[in-house]
């Protein structure tokens, strides 16, 4: 009995060591490559455009990223999807999980209605949503119309086109909101409610005394992860409006693809990278003290 | 009698209230469902419509004919080279990641491997944006010369998908307790033994579910493949992108080509609800 147990443990190690690490290789193989191509890169005043060579030139490009304009600008309009688009899809996903925690028929088929725009391919959430917002032939335009309003070219329109990647994300992402603050909702327990039926508390009183701290976990991970997906948003900006019009919608996701793609500019494009790498690293420090050891615990 | 009288009243009247309540609590619920489904809705009917019908005003909410011209044209626009690409590269893809996964994420989950700076690692390559990724591994796959192969995408979508699969599966793991192996081991199971004939039936559902998001994440994914492929690989989103920026785009084309982009997206959704939350939160909520 003793001999196995001593075999179980020797073997233990080796086999985790075995099995764990051919993906963990692979991994920081896959990223320490272009890591430190980036690292490299990014001192060398270095561009595609002219056939000048690669010249050192220290923190020329991170200097030249914090003086850009354009870097501002894309950093602005991250922050305010962010900001926005948090707040808003807070407060809808709030609601629209309240109206679901209930017992009614079609519950199942109203949460995967509700569902689906999570999970739908984004090129076509962009080439469907530019049909949606079409000035002339739109249906959104239609419906306001219809109601006494103008309408408007959305997308097209400088003062409405970030408004407009802003709908089509809190379209998308306010579903994966609701769901979670759903979760936290079924998870409080029953009995709480009735004991604060009994003390006669008002619904208002339950909810902001009981029901919204209970559901503070749950609404700093949709925080957290609403931030991190925003900080990325690429495509829907891409087919939509491709940072347009002017750069009134680039983000910073897409003024890094532009810099590249379109002005060749290797060094200044591994600076702008690394100084995104920075900003996620912090937060993703933050999320990993706040939730996930939250778990372990 | 008359204190009863006014009790009765008083409950007769909370429960109209609480009714009246529940219905317009029904309604609100029902616009919000037409509202979060009204793009879907539209992606449908698009696909159905003649090219007239986009350009018309008002605007068609639904077409009496249910016809596959647009299916059909749509597929010899690049739309059939598109779903085969998406379909290689997804599949290849899924199958290279959820057993690398499966092991992987057996040695974190269970035996706490490289301890907990090793797992913050895989779950931190989940956080940075994919476009930091590009330009370097532009550089390292030109030099490889596999720029525009299946690989590069294969290769570069493992970035998003490996770790992603190892931290959904690792939390599975966790839920089984380690007893139900440690009876295994006593039986005289070696350690893999055990881990196929105890633990791996256990987790069938997670690996189903994590293999099913892997897929849909590399059959949906677009930035990677606009920088890494030109002409001999074009999967689905990229076809897509070039027929929207293209001249004179084709609505109903591109409607019915968006429609089967999003079946296995809409299959995860349908079939997997149970999981959706705890795929979409690497774990951290179970659902």
């Amino acid at each position: 009995m003793k001999e196995i147990s001593t075999n179980v443990l020797i073997g233990k190690n080796n086999f985790a060591k075995r099995i764990t690490l051919p993906s963990i290789i692979i991994l920081v193989l896959t990223v320490v490559g272009p890591l430190g191509f980036l690292l490299y890169a990014s001192f060398f005043d270095w561009s595609l455009a002219v056939p000048i060579p690669p010249r050192f030139a220290w923190f020329l490009n991170f200097g030249l990223v914090f003086k850009d304009a354009r870097f501002w600008n894309a950093f602005k309009n991250t922050s305010v999807l962010m900001i926005t688009g948090i707040i808003a899809q807070s407060i809808l996903g709030l609601i629209i999980a309240f109206l679901l925690n209930r017992k009614f028929r079609f519950k199942k088929l109203a949460i995967t209605i509700l569902a689906l725009p999570i999970m739908v391919t984004p090129v076509v959430l962009g080439f469907n949503w530019r049909i949606i917002f079409h000035e002339h032939y739109g249906p959104l335009n239609y419906i306001i119309r219809l109601l006494g309003g103008a309408g408007s070219s959305w997308i097209a329109d400088p003062k409405l086109a970030l408004f407009s990647i802003f709908l089509v994300d809190t379209w998308q992402w306010t579903p994966f909101v609701t769901l979670i603050l759903l979760a936290g909702l079924q998870s409080i327990p029953h009995q709480i409610y009735e004991a604060t039926d009994v003390d006669g508390a008002t619904g208002w009183q339950t909810f902001w005394r009981i029901t919204l701290p209970l559901l503070r976990p749950m609404f700093v991970l949709v925080i957290l992860f609403r931030i991190i997906w925003i900080f990325k948003i690429f495509d829907p900006v891409y087919i939509l409006t491709g940072g347009g019009p002017g750069i009134t919608t680039e983000t910073l996701s897409l003024y890094t693809y532009i810099s590249w793609v379109k002005y060749w500019k290797v060094g200044y494009t591994s600076a702008l990278a690394l100084v995104q790498l920075v900003i996620m690293t912090i937060i993703a420090t933050i999320f990993v003290r706040k939730v996930m050891q939250r778990r372990r615990a | 009698m008359g204190m009863n009288d006014k009790k009765l009243k008083e409950f007769r009247q909370r429960e109209r209230r609480k009714k009246l309540n529940h219905w317009f609590q029904n309604l609100l619920l029902t616009f919000f469902v037409l509202l979060f489904g009204f793009p879907i809705y539209w992606i449908f009917i698009g696909a159905f419509k003649e090219g007239g019908e986009f350009f018309s005003y008002p605007p068609i909410f639904w077409v009496s004919h249910f016809k596959f011209d647009n299916f059909i044209r749509a597929l010899s626009l690049g739309g059939s080279k598109g779903t085969l690409d998406s379909l290689i590269v997804a599949c290849i893809g899924t199958v290279l990641v959820v057993i690398l996964a499966l092991f992987a994420g057996y040695g974190l989950g269970r035996f706490k491997f490289g301890g907990p700076n090793l797992s913050f690692f895989v779950l931190s390559l989940l956080f940075a944006p994919p476009i930091i990724a590009v330009l370097p591994l532009f550089f390292i796959f030109k030099y490889l010369r596999i720029i525009d192969t299946y690989l590069a995408l294969i290769w570069s979508y493992l970035l998003i998908n490996l770790p992603f699969a190892i931290w959904l599966i690792k939390g599975f793991i966790e839920d089984l307790p380690e007893e139900i192996e440690s009876a295994a081991l006593v039986d005289g199971y070696s350690r893999f033994g055990a881990f196929r004939k105890v633990t791996f039936p256990l987790i069938i559902p997670g690996v189903v579910v994590s293999a099913l998001f892997v897929f849909v994440f590399a059959w949906n994914e677009f930035l990677f493949a606009l920088m890494f492929t030109r002409s001999n690989v074009r999967t689905l989103p990229i076809v897509l992108s070039e027929l929207i920026g293209g001249h004179g785009i084709q609505w109903g084309e591109l409607s019915a080509l968006s429609l089967i982009a999003i079946i296995p997206g809409v299959i995860l959704v349908v079939f997997f609800q149970k999981y959706l939350v705890r795929g979409l939160t690497f774990g951290a909520v179970k659902g």
